[in-house]
């Protein structure tokens, strides 16, 4: 019994200097994008405003543009990271993202068919986002349950990207048909955090908190289930609803994470690999790295995009594509899957 | 050079007549009513001036962009497929599309040079599958792996694109917008006629590489026994699908499927164990007339860029072919 409490804590410490500096990291990240703007306010006048000083017009830019962005820039990241790191560790696919196998498009394609029917509340828009990432999920364990084809990671992400691009053209038809509803559309469908909404955040907050704890419950039976499905029954565990509340789970964060910022693409994918290599092969390490690596990733792609067409700027989802797709590209080339 | 054999002749003519009527109807269905008779008339110069300038003028045009785009990215697809003896690796699929547009479009927002668009296009596509190839591995022929490397390539020449027209003014944005999906409207007349010649040309080159492609699907051994020259055939086939699938997308941008869908049919309609070229250019081009017939006419008087309506139907079929349990591999 001492023994095993004392290696707990021996293990609990040699994982602690990765978690504190990713955690240091994303407060410097998040300080950053309260400095850096395309606008015309100075990182010199925000620092003023930070230290209780400034004009008025660098406070109002900072309280109420740069402040609400970071944090729905937060949000998103943490929601989409630790949705590619369950899903990948559910269907034992390092490729598993939820932007490539198309659970961002099916629930980018559901919001874009609310708001040509009408919906306009932040509320409603995030619930039709989770019911539209739930039937992406739905799809994916579907596809995997197809024989063969779960074993061969690249071949889902080959039908995954398939599917997205039939949601996205389904997408764009609706968006040809009602040029008021298209406007709104192209909004969301970009994949970005400028200029959205704060009572959207209010709007997925409880479903975001809901998932944490599921996951919370969940992260225990999950690490067994990596030993394999029949070591999991072994030490008392159920397959199946260890199933159902992770793809609940991935369809709450996907789902407020694309009522948030729209379907952004690789960050899922991007999360989890960082943060594998930082914490091995537990599943309960990478969920606790992938919190504070998911906001920073998120956050830096978001500054630059401000910053790299300044005065203008770039769409989030864009600089998000351009930072995962080497990545996709290492891993495949890499040649040996990492194993899950 | 081999001689068609009697199923694929009576093949191809049938997709011939198809081809004819998918051409006629195009001609003569739109917001303006024709029969055949007066598309007929039209064609031979005695109509009123009224259906003279809807057919000659507005609807030739655009079903020859048609024909031309359609037939280029079939055989590009056939031919790609054929050398990496995967049947999912098109053009589309693996990045080329994607990477021809983004090329295209920064010439139409950048440079504004007449020819530009197809040179650029071209640069584009090859670029594109020397990065596919390459990241996939010295033979280029490792399965899925290659097509994941071009998924990558895709998305990141999708995004370089997104970048390109969020640079330029809104209006030179919303005018490129139906173009990066694939559509018939945004055609030059100089690049359909580049395209034209390059496709004639890339026709009678294929023909002249037929028999080497034919051995192809055997192991690279027994190709060699049987006289083919492997490397300069690969060389130079994957030259003519760059050729073809650059001078294609300059003119419609990157309409998918139509590379994965006509060769397939022509596939299972030709004599097994021969490179159904010429079925696939017919079975491509009457694909892409009609996609853009039902484009224009669906919900006329709103106009659904044709690469949306292949995409609407084809990729359920790509998904078919990919989630099927089935025993053999489908590469």
């Amino acid at each position: 019994m001492a023994t095993s409490a004392r290696k707990r804590v021996v293990v609990s410490r040699a994982f602690l200097p990765p978690l504190a500096s990713a955690v240091f990291l994303l407060l410097l990240v998040a300080i950053g994008s309260l400095l850096y703007g395309a606008g015309p306010v100075s990182p010199a006048e925000a620092l003023a405003v930070l230290a209780g000083g400034g004009t008025d017009e660098a406070r109002f830019v900072l309280m109420e543009l740069r402040l609400p962005r970071t944090i729905i820039g937060m949000v998103t990241g943490l929601a989409l990271g630790l949705a590619g790191a369950l899903l990948q560790s559910m269907t034992r696919n390092p490729l598993a993202e939820p932007g490539l196998l198309g659970v961002s498009a099916g629930s980018g394609f559901a919001v874009a068919l609310a708001i040509l029917l009408g919906a306009t509340t932040a509320t409603l828009t995030t619930l039709v986002a989770q019911l539209g990432a739930l039937a992406g999920c739905a799809l994916v364990i579907a596809a995997t349950r197809v024989q063969g084809l779960g074993n061969d990671p690249v071949r889902l992400v080959l039908a995954g990207a398939t599917l997205s691009g039939l949601l996205m053209a389904l997408t764009s038809m609706l968006m040809l048909v009602d040029q008021r509803a298209a406007d709104e559309i192209r909004f969301w469908i970009t994949g970005s955090i400028a200029g959205k909404p704060l009572d959207m955040l209010g709007a997925t907050l409880p479903s975001i908190i809901l998932a944490l704890v599921m996951i919370v419950m969940v992260a225990r039976p999950l690490a067994a289930m990596a030993l394999g499905e029949k070591a999991a029954v072994g030490l008392g565990h159920h397959p199946g609803r260890i199933r159902l509340l992770i793809t609940l789970s991935v369809a709450l964060l996907v789902g407020s994470a694309t009522a948030l910022a729209g379907p952004l693409i690789f960050v899922g994918l991007v999360v989890p690999f960082i943060a594998r290599a930082l914490a091995g092969p537990d599943i309960r390490r990478t969920l606790w790295l992938c919190a504070p690596i998911g906001p920073i990733i998120l956050l830096a792609a978001d500054i630059v995009s401000r910053l790299i067409a300044a005065p203008a700027e770039m769409p989030l989802g864009v600089v998000t594509a351009l930072v995962g797709a080497p990545i996709l590209l290492a891993i495949v080339r890499a040649g040996r899957m990492p194993s899950l | 050079m081999t001689l068609p054999d009697k199923r694929t002749t009576i093949t191809n003519i049938a997709l011939f007549v198809v081809m004819l009527a998918a051409i006629t109807a195009s001609l003569a269905i739109g917001t303006l009513q024709l029969t055949p008779t007066e598309v007929a008339l039209a064609l031979a110069g005695q109509a009123d001036p009224m259906t003279d300038l809807v057919v000659n003028q507005l609807r030739l045009d655009r079903t020859l962009a048609g024909l031309l785009t359609g037939a280029a990215l079939a055989m590009a697809g056939c031919l790609m497929q054929t050398l990496a003896r995967n049947r999912l690796a098109t053009p589309g699929i693996i990045g080329i599309d994607n990477a021809a547009t983004a090329f295209a479009v920064a010439s139409v927002v950048g440079i504004g040079v007449s020819l530009a668009p197809s040179t650029m296009a071209l640069t584009g596509a090859a670029v594109a599958t020397a990065l596919a190839f390459g990241l996939a591995g010295a033979k280029g022929t490792r399965g899925y792996r290659f097509i994941v490397a071009g998924i990558g390539i895709g998305a990141i020449a999708g995004s370089a694109t997104q970048v390109l027209l969020s640079r330029v003014a809104i209006d030179t944005a919303n005018a490129a917008y139906p173009w990066t999906v694939g559509s018939l409207n945004a055609r030059s007349d100089q690049s359909v006629l580049v395209l034209a010649v390059g496709l004639g040309i890339g026709y009678l080159a294929l023909m002249g590489i037929s028999r080497a492609l034919n051995t192809l699907q055997f192991s690279d051994p027994v190709a060699i026994a049987l006289g083919t020259r492997l490397r300069s055939t690969r060389v130079l086939g994957l030259g003519l699908s760059v050729l073809l699938t650059g001078l294609a997308v300059s003119v419609c941008g990157p309409v998918g499927l139509i590379a994965l869908l006509a060769p397939e049919l022509a596939r299972t309609l030709c004599r097994p164990g021969k490179v159904p070229l010429t079925a696939s250019a017919l079975a491509g081009a009457t694909f892409m007339v009609t996609a853009d017939l039902l484009g224009r006419t669906l919900f006329s008087p709103l106009e659904v860029p044709v690469g949306i309506i292949t995409a609407i139907i084809g990729s359920p079929y790509l998904l078919w072919i990919l989630l099927r349990p089935s025993q053999r591999s489908p590469t």
